[in-house]
């Protein structure tokens, strides 16, 4: 096991705080924040396994997740703002 | 040897951020300082991610690809954190620029205008 892998791994224990938030938050708007902080440490294991596990085309994951993060982010705050 | 070590010291200081933004994103209270605590998790852990990577494999397509993954997120956060916000004060105060801030008559007709067409069915 890499350092890579070790360092996927330990990022994804962290995720669990934001997924408490997410679930149990004390408004919508924090449930929010809490997906943006899980899908920004998504990418990152995502390109960790990629680098750890030595296979180039894995990278392609974090790329297009990275563009929808964006993408989905703008969506859940524009339905925060209006819809929600 | 020496690349090796500081692969490690690169990837710990970007699990390191990642866990402190993780508590700030548990441990505050308002939506708004959780806020503050995705960005070092969006912008500086992942610089250290894609140093780590460089340092182990030079510049090669791996490289390339933490670079590309770098780039789309640093270069989404702010905007990303700009739009929660404003999201979050117009979901408050019904405006974001805060209470009692409203627009001029004619900008409010306009954007009702534009909702009813956005709204209406296709």
């Amino acid at each position: 096991m890499t350092a890579f892998v070790v360092a996927a791994i330990a990022m994804l224990v962290t995720t669990i705080p934001a997924g408490i938030v997410i679930a149990r938050g004390n408004t919508l708007a924090d449930a929010v924040v809490g997906f943006e902080f899980l899908t920004t440490v998504a990418v990152m294991v995502f390109a960790l396994l990629a680098e750890g596990f030595q296979r180039s085309s894995l990278f392609e994951f974090p790329i297009i997740l990275a563009v929808l993060l964006f993408g989905s982010g703008l969506v859940f705050a524009r339905a925060l703002e209006r819809w929600l | 040897m020496l690349k090796e070590v500081v692969t490690d010291v690169l990837l710990a200081l970007a699990v390191l951020t990642v866990a402190a933004s993780a508590l700030g994103v548990a441990f505050m209270r308002t939506p708004y300082a959780r806020l503050h605590y995705v960005t070092p998790a969006a912008v500086v852990a992942p610089v250290l991610v894609a140093l780590a990577v460089f340092v182990t494999e030079g510049l090669n397509v791996y490289t390339g690809g933490a670079v590309l993954t770098l780039v789309f997120m640093v270069a989404a956060g702010p905007f990303l954190s700009h739009a929660t916000i404003r999201a979050m004060r117009v979901r408050e105060h019904g405006d974001w620029r805060g209470p009692g801030k409203t627009d001029s008559p004619d900008k409010q007709e306009k954007r009702d205008r534009r909702r009813e067409t956005e709204d209406a069915p296709q």
